[in-house]
Order: structure tokens, then sequence, then C-alpha cells
């Protein structure tokens, strides 16, 4: 497969439950594995806050029974709007928007030839999480891969539910979780992409990613572009006449601090004092940005040293504002990427606030 | 009669524990996120009852009741140590050792105190 498909997003709350009282997480991700939905993961994020300012957050024990979820879903264009509104119904209250992506399986290299090669590329790989290639985790190798051919980054997210070519894969106490999926989001140029494409075909025995633009802002403290303002973009997708709402994705690592503090946490801080929409960090297992090696945990270690990824979602204008905040953080180091969300539907519960 | 207390233990010791929960919540919220008062107000608030416990003239029943069940389930060792490595984990090694030192000294000041008060009751 090789076509043009839609991502479907959605940022809510652990304990969010739907009108039906169950956990919207299960019933969720109930939904994607019936409709058997090509590639799905739930990640369950470090830090965040929605239009509401409710801090969620795992700095303290007691309040880490409640993290922001993320849960995306990709597939064939008919298939993800046949999605929206059930996942809109089910939500309540939190965001939801739609992107477009490539989405590509099986033999990749005749896609290559066909590939991206202007302008930036982020690429979205989607491995088991006890999948391996020549004896190491495939998201170990992956991520070698991309370092080797000098891709700006790569970050692999660990899910704990989803589907991966249409069937559930759910993650149990009791399980290995062989195939409980995760995702490995790496951006580059579209040339490099292109040409890493058939190598990640000899890879992996059932290749699943996805493609989608981007725009390179920001890597090791080196300013490329800024967010486009909202003169540059086109009306948003979802017949409102809105500019669309723009994203912005900043990889950092939990051992770059700020402050004393991981950066990831003083960009969720200042974002939500600015009264910046919303905001959600995730932590990865093993990644890199710019030219160190690819890092994750040791057996024996005090501070952490996973990369972390924040994902910020606002009107083009407060992205500018974001943007600059952003900027003062990731002086030294960090890779800050923007991309348009084409379609936004934002979910606020009368009298509930997310 | 001893199915009762038995009973009753693990009646108290739920009620302890989610004693805990919404208190550490409340405190966590209105102090803030960057370091875990919720944890230390219930730890120095327990040992602040359960030396005040232990200077009553209580019967075994009585001290089993509110000292292991209450005051057991409602303060935390696991969490404090939990939430000081996860301070580690994030490179805030002062925060850390306060966080023992504190809890510790606040800790045993609270137990003395308690006493003091119940030994005068």
């Amino acid at each position: 497969m090789n076509e043009d498909c839609l991502k479907l997003t959605s940022y809510f709350g652990e304990r969010q439950r739907t009108a039906a009282n169950g956990f919207v997480a299960d019933a969720l991700l109930d939904l994607y594995g019936r409709r058997g939905i090509a590639a799905s993961v739930l990640l369950r994020g470090a830090e965040g806050f929605g239009a509401g300012q409710r801090l969620r957050t795992d700095r303290s024990e007691s309040l880490s029974h409640d993290l922001p979820l993320t849960a995306v879903a990709v597939d064939t264009r008919s298939r993800i709007e046949a999605l929206l509104d059930p996942t809109v119904d089910l939500l309540r209250s939190g965001l939801v928007t739609l992107e477009r992506a490539r989405l590509l399986t099986g033999d990749l290299e005749t896609v290559a030839a066909g590939g991206p090669t202007d302008g930036e590329i982020k690429l979205t790989v989607y491995v088991g999480r006890q999948e391996r290639v020549y004896r190491v985790p495939a998201f170990v190798a992956v991520c070698d891969l991309l370092h080797r051919r000098g891709i700006a980054g790569a970050t692999a997210l660990l899910g704990v539910d989803g589907t991966a070519h249409g069937e559930r894969e759910r993650a149990a106490f009791f399980s290995r979780n062989a195939g409980t999926p995760m995702m490995v989001i790496a951006v580059g140029a579209g040339s490099q992409i292109a040409r890493v494409l058939p190598e990640l075909g000899g890879l992996l025995r059932q290749p699943l990613l996805t493609l989608e633009r981007v725009r390179i802002c920001k890597r090791d403290g080196e300013l490329l572009c800024g967010p486009p303002s909202a003169a540059d973009s086109r009306p948003a997708a979802d017949g409102s006449g809105q500019p669309p709402a723009h994203k912005l994705m900043v990889y950092t690592s939990e051992a770059a601090l700020h402050d004393g503090q991981p950066i990831h946490r003083a960009i969720v801080r200042r974002l939500r004092a600015a009264g910046i929409s919303g905001a959600t960090t995730q932590r990865g297992m093993w990644g890199f940005h710019g030219d160190h090696a690819p890092h994750g945990d040791r057996l024996l270690q005090l501070g952490r040293r996973v990369p972390a990824v924040t994902i910020v979602i606002d009107t083009p204008e407060r992205i500018q504002t974001a943007f600059g905040l952003v900027d003062d953080l990731t002086a030294e180091q960090g890779l800050v990427t923007c991309e348009t969300v084409p379609v936004t539907r934002r979910q606020q519960v009368a009298g509930q606030r997310a | 009669m001893n199915v009762l207390v038995w009973t009753a233990v693990v009646l108290i010791g739920g009620a302890g524990s989610v004693l805990r929960f919404y208190a550490d919540g409340l405190v966590s919220a209105a102090v803030g996120r960057d370091f875990p008062y919720g944890t230390m107000v219930i730890n120095v608030s327990g040992a602040v009852i359960l030396g005040l416990l232990s200077g009553l003239a209580l019967t075994p029943s009585q001290s089993l009741l509110l000292g292991t069940a209450a005051i057991g389930s409602y303060t935390t060792f696991s969490t404090w140590m939990l939430e000081t490595q996860r301070l580690t984990e994030e490179r805030q090694y002062r925060k850390a050792a306060l966080n023992i030192v504190v809890s510790l000294a606040l800790g045993i000041a609270a137990a003395a105190l308690g006493r003091l008060i119940g030994l005068h009751l």
C-alpha cells in the first residue's frame, strides 16, 4: 500500500470517561480494533495540559494516576473520516486533529522511486515492542540506521495499546507484549528519508510507516526558520474558513536541563503560564537528535537519559508566541519542527473543562 | 471478637489509604508539584498522631486499630522512597536530599511532639 492517508490524533486524559462511563482510552482502542485500523498507538504522556489549563503530570507519585494520553490512528482517507465522528463523540472533552500522511507497507523499494525528495519529512515507523532485527530490538536498529544516514533526529515511543496491520495489540501485565506497537518518529530532509526507505524495507519483516511534511525550525540551537504565520496558511480543510492550526514538536533529552530541571518540564510550565491552548510531553525509550549517538536508560544510573518529545497545538498566532518561548529554552540543543494541522475539533463538555 | 477486630483492621486500613490518596492530592494541588509536599505532610502528620497514640494508655485492640490499621495505611514509606528516586531521575539531586533529610527531621520531631502531648492528656 502506498496511499494518501489520514492520521487521526486524540489528546485526552487517562481517567476521562465516555458517556457510557467506560474509560475513553479503552473505548477508543476497542473502536480502532473493531474497525481493523492499519496502524494505531495509544501513548501515555509524562506531562501535559489542555484548553482548561489543568496540568496532568507524573512529577509526583500520587498525581500519576491521571496522565495525558495521545491516541494516533492511521489508515485510508475514507476509513479515518468514518472514525472522526465516533471519536469526537467518545472523547467529549479534549482535542482531535486530522492530518495528511502517506502510509507505506510491504515493498518499500518501489516506493522510494516516487518518494519525497523536496522539503523536510517526518517519518514514523511502527514496530512491535519485542520485535527484533538481527537479535537487536527493532526500535534500536531503526534509530541506529537513521543516525548513520544523517537524519536530524529520531525518538522511539512506547505504546500501551494499539493496532498493527489491522490486528489489536494491547499490552497486558502477564504477557510478553511482543506485538504492542511502538512508534519511531524521525525528521530529516526528504532526499535523505527517501534514501533510507529501501533500507528500512530490508530491515523490517512487515514494514508499516508513514510520511508527513514538516518544517525544521531549529536544530541544536541554530534557528533555521520560524513557524509559518497565519497569513501564509491556507484556510482549514474543515470548511470553517479559519486558518488551520499549527503544531510544534520539540525533541529534547531528559538529560538536557534548563535552570536545574529537564527542558521539557520548563517548556510545559512556560507554555501554560502564557495561556497556550495545550501541550503534551511524551518520554521516549531511545533516540537522538543532533550529532550525538542514540541514547536511552542504562541499568545503573541516577538521572534518566531518554529523549522526550513535546507537542504543542494552537492557532498560528499563538504558535508564534509558543515558538518564542521554546526558542529561549532550546538555546543550545533540541530539535523543533512545525506542521500544519488541517482539521481540529476542540471538545469541551458544558461545565467541565479538560 | 477476634474476627470482628481483624475485619475492622481491614476496613480502617482501607479508609486510611483512601484518606492518604485524597490528602496527598489536596496538598499537591495547593502547594505545587515541584516537591513531594503531599507525602511529607502525610508522613509528618501520621507521625504526630502515632506519637500521640503511643502516649495514651490504649488496649492492644485499640492500638492495633488506630496505630497499625489507621496510621499504618495512612502514612507511606514506599511513596516517599519512590518520589525521592524520581527526583534523582530528573537530576533534582538537591531536592532529593532535602526530601530525605527534612522528612526525617520533621518526622522524628513530630513523633516526639505527639508523644509529649499524649503523655500529658
